[in-house]
């Protein structure tokens, strides 16, 4: 209802401002038409209007407040119910929340309690606290000063090793200084016995060279000996030989007088020794004449040969019928016979090429004949294979006209049968059938044919396109397009090369390292045994050289040792282990070596000393026996002064002579003993006297003075 | 054995690849003098005559690197067998035989043996093994005292077996290869090479 009396409100109002507003507007347009009294009526409406405007706005909102008044009590008793509600609500929650509250305080109490012991708890820790503090921090000084300790312990170890380093570095330089001056020991204890040995070889060579002398001596003599013997041989042997060449004359002589006296006996025996002269002598002429018939005859017959000869000449002249008289004829003729037989000769190499020639020819044609013959017989066989093939041939042709006119008598019985109108239907559907395949086959070919004539049109048509510049579009396009694929083709190409390569290289890279060894982490895992003979080798190799310096440090100790003791004496030796008897050998040659040289320097030392006393004795007893102190200042010059002499300076001097004389040297002293010198040694020549009297001459002086 | 059989199965084929590597590594050991001559003996093999040794310590080690390697000839997971030879003063490596072994995967234990006859395979090992006779003579002296080991190459995933540990390639750095020949049994392939360090020409 409310809502209703405000709409008709509303209306109302609307209706009334509209109507206000339009007379405004032609009010304000009569404005300057109409008079003053339209205008008071106006005003006058306008003021009604206003009036009953305000009447309806307080109507409206008396309404308004009743409405509003209505709302406010509904919703003061909403309120109030609101309210309550709340109240109660808050009554309850007041309720619970005193429980609660004194839950809370219950709670508060405990916690206070609680709270109360933690502090304590708190405070009973924080003593605790501040004593572990405490003794944390006593605990940390005492730290500390363990620290300090260790410290100063480790600068004392490090020292310490430094001094170890040090004095093993000097162990080192003194072993190697010892193993030096061994090698020189055993240097010179080997040239010691070079030495000796060549002393002995030497010594030996003397004696054998005395031993060689002494025989070379004797052997001399005998050469001697010898060289007489020789010569007394040589002159027996020219006596021997002269008396064998007489010797070897002997059997001669003795032949000859053999056959002397043979002959001798012989022509004595024959009493007819003129008999057999004159006989000898006849045989002798006969023989003579007997030679000479034989030289005759050897002559006649040697004429007769001549005349044999010339008889066969001249018969040789008259047989071979020529005119021979004289033998240039026959040289004449035989020349003639000679050139006859080089004619013949010449004719006969002639014929004998001819010949030769002849006979080439003639195998030349055999052999062309044979090829010939060859070639007959194969063109005869052709020819009768042809023969045959032309008889085959005629056969076949034979048969096949037979065959022909076979097929023309079926013909023409068919054509006979046909005749009569008797078709059989088989053969017009053969007939036909044969017809339409022909007539197909035909077609097809001639679409065939049709087709290719099309394509070549085409092919020509296009290349007809691609020259003709009349469509240069399509042409550009198509080029280009053409060009396009072309270089990217060439692209392509290069690309597909260069990446071939470099998949070579990587190939060949890879296969590479493949043969070295190289593996791919990611696929294959390399494994050995753990136990491999190169790690157990290397393990004993560490173990020897362990050992090795083991040995090493063990050794240096003992030799350390050796040093340390060596020089004291043989009897530590012994107590030491057998096996270094070797080490100790030299030491002990050395030790040895060593005493016999001290021993010889100490007895040096007292030979030195005995001399020098007893050289001390005898001089005080010569200057207190003589009264003269008798001192050598240069050599062969002595110096002597006087017991009783009044100066220090006082001396007299002596000079050995080349000849062992003693003379007297000028000195001061020697200025002031002129006579004695005078009387002394010129007249006396005696010093011995000079000597006394100037002892009895000062002595004399001291005991005035 | 195998030579009585037709073809070969895989675990002929490991067996007579195994069996090769057992006498390499001997003839190896001996031409070079890692171990006295007087320690090796003479056995007939191949038709060649070879040296085995007789340190009862250095047998045990290869019949037991030779067994473990047949087991992974036998699953195909070894790759590389390695003889390595380094001088035990300066710890360098001076010589590698390589051994580099490829195996057809697809012949497992069931597939049928395949046709590949022993005496081909016997003379392709044999000129191997001369061949490795051969190699002293341009292989430069080892006159340090030296010792080997044998390095095995195999898949990452598989199992490290008791006293068997992880190593590093042990690479010469600049060597000198050579390729020796290599033999196939048909079903694996053993490619042989040796490299060695480059002696200083003085």
């Amino acid at each position: 209802m409310d809502l209703e009396d405000d709409t008709t409100i509303l209306t109302t109002l609307k209706s009334f401002n509209s109507f206000i507003s339009r007379p405004e507007h032609p009010q304000r347009l009569s404005e300057h038409s109409a008079g003053s009294g339209i205008l008071q009526s106006q005003y006058k409406r306008s003021m009604e209007l206003l009036e009953a405007a305000e009447r309806v706005h307080s109507k409206n909102r008396y309404l308004q407040l009743d409405q509003e008044k209505k709302q406010m009590e509904l919703s003061h008793k909403r309120a109030r119910f609101e309210l309550e509600r709340a109240a109660s609500d808050s009554a309850r929650d007041l309720e619970h929340e005193v429980d609660r509250n004194q839950e809370l305080l219950g709670q508060i109490k405990k916690l206070e309690e609680r709270a109360e012991e933690v502090n304590k708890k708190l405070t009973e820790q924080k003593e605790a606290n501040d004593a572990l503090q405490k003794n944390l921090e006593g605990l940390n000084k005492t730290l500390e000063e363990r620290d300090d300790k260790l410290g100063t312990a480790n600068q004392t170890i490090r020292s310490l090793k430094d001094e170890i380093r040090e004095l093993r570095q000097k162990i080192q330089n003194q072993d190697s200084k010892m193993s030096a001056q061994t090698l020189e020991n055993q240097e010179l204890q080997e040239k010691i016995d070079l030495q000796q040995r060549k002393y002995q070889e030497v010594s030996q060579l003397c004696q054998s060279l005395q031993a060689a002398q002494s025989s070379c001596s004797d052997h001399i003599i005998k050469i001697k000996e010898l060289e007489r013997r020789l010569v007394f041989q040589e002159q027996d042997f020219a006596i021997v030989k002269t008396v064998k060449s007489e010797v070897a004359r002997v059997p001669d002589l003795e032949k000859e007088l053999k056959r002397l006296r043979d002959d001798n006996a012989y022509l004595r025996l024959n009493t007819f020794l003129k008999e057999n002269c004159s006989l000898l002598k006849e045989e002798v002429e006969g023989l003579r004449k007997k030679l000479e018939r034989m030289e005759k005859t050897k002559e006649e017959l040697i004429n007769m040969e001549l005349e044999k000869e010339l008889h066969a000449w001249e018969n040789l002249g008259q047989s071979t019928g020529l005119n021979i008289r004289k033998p240039e004829d026959l040289s004449r003729e035989v020349i003639q016979i000679q050139q006859r037989e080089i004619a013949l000769k010449e004719q006969n190499y002639t014929l004998n090429s001819r010949v030769r020639s002849v006979e080439r020819s003639q195998s030349e044609l055999r052999a062309e004949l044979t090829q010939q013959h060859s070639k007959t017989l194969e063109e005869q066989k052709k020819r009768e294979a042809q023969d045959a093939l032309v008889r085959r041939l005629q056969k076949r042709v034979l048969l096949l006209t037979k065959e022909r006119d076979g097929m023309r008598a079926i013909l023409e019985s068919y054509d006979s049968e046909l005749a009569p109108t008797e078709y059989s239907p088989q053969l017009s559907k053969r007939l036909r059938e044969a017809e339409d395949i022909l007539l197909k086959t035909q077609s097809h070919n001639a679409e065939m044919e049709a087709q290719l004539t099309k394509a070549q049109e085409e092919t020509g048509t296009l290349k007809l396109q691609l020259q003709t510049v009349s469509e240069p579009a399509l042409l550009n396009s198509v080029c280009a397009c053409i060009f396009f694929l072309r270089q990217k083709i060439e692209d392509l190409e290069r690309e597909r090369q260069r990446l071939e390569e470099q998949n070579n290289i990587l190939e060949m890279r890879l296969e590479r390292h493949n043969l070295q060894g190289d593996y791919d982490p990611v696929k294959t895992r390399v494994l050995h045994l753990k136990m491999n003979p190169t790690a157990i080798a290397k393990q004993e190799r560490q173990q020897e050289v362990e050992a090795l310096r083991q040995e090493v440090t063990r050794l240096r100790d003992l030799v350390r040792s050796l040093q340390s003791g060596g020089a004291v004496g043989h009897s530590q030796d012994d107590t030491h282990n057998p096996s270094f008897s070797l080490s100790l050998a030299p030491s002990k040659e050395v030790l040895d070596l060593r005493k016999q040289m001290e021993s010889s320097e100490l007895r040096n030392q007292r030979l030195k000393e005995v001399f020098q006393r007893k050289i001390q004795e005898f001089r005080t007893v010569c200057y207190v026996l003589t009264g003269y102190q008798i001192d050598i200042t240069t050599e062969n010059q002595y110096r002597l002064t006087s017991v009783y002499a009044e100066h220090m300076d006082d001396s007299l001097l002596f000079k050995k002579g080349s000849n062992g004389s003693m003379q007297l040297m000028e000195t001061e002293f020697s200025k002031t003993l002129g006579e004695m010198v005078a009387l002394h040694l010129h007249h006396q020549k005696s010093i011995p006297a000079f000597l006394s009297a100037v002892t009895l001459d000062l002595f004399s002086r001291q005991t005035t003075v | 054995m195998t030579s009585t059989l037709k073809g070969i199965t895989l675990k002929g084929s490991a067996e007579l690849v195994a069996e090769f590597f057992s006498f390499g590594i001997n003839s190896i050991l001996y031409q070079r003098g890692i171990y006295p001559p007087e320690t090796f003996t003479r056995v007939t093999h191949y038709d060649l005559s070879l040296l085995l040794t007789t340190d009862p310590k250095l047998k045990s080690y290869l019949t037991n690197v030779v067994s473990q390697l047949k087991e992974w000839l036998f699953e195909c997971t070894v790759q590389k067998l390695v003889l390595v030879i380094t001088c035990l003063e300066t710890n360098e490596v001076l010589e590698r035989w390589q051994f580099d072994i490829e195996c057809d995967k697809s012949a497992k234990e069931s597939s049928a043996p395949r046709e590949k006859s022993i005496k081909t395979i016997q003379h392709e090992i044999r000129s191997v093994i001369r061949q490795i006779t051969a190699t002293v003579t341009f292989l430069p002296l080892l006159e340090t005292p030296c010792a080997f080991d044998l390095l095995v190459y195999t898949d990452k995933d598989l199992v490290v077996p008791d006293k068997w540990e992880e190593s590093g390639p042990q690479t010469i750095d600049q060597p000198e290869e050579v390729r020796l020949h290599s033999f196939t049994t048909s079903i694996h392939k053993v490619n042989s090479m040796v490299a060695y360090k480059k002696t200083e020409s003085a």
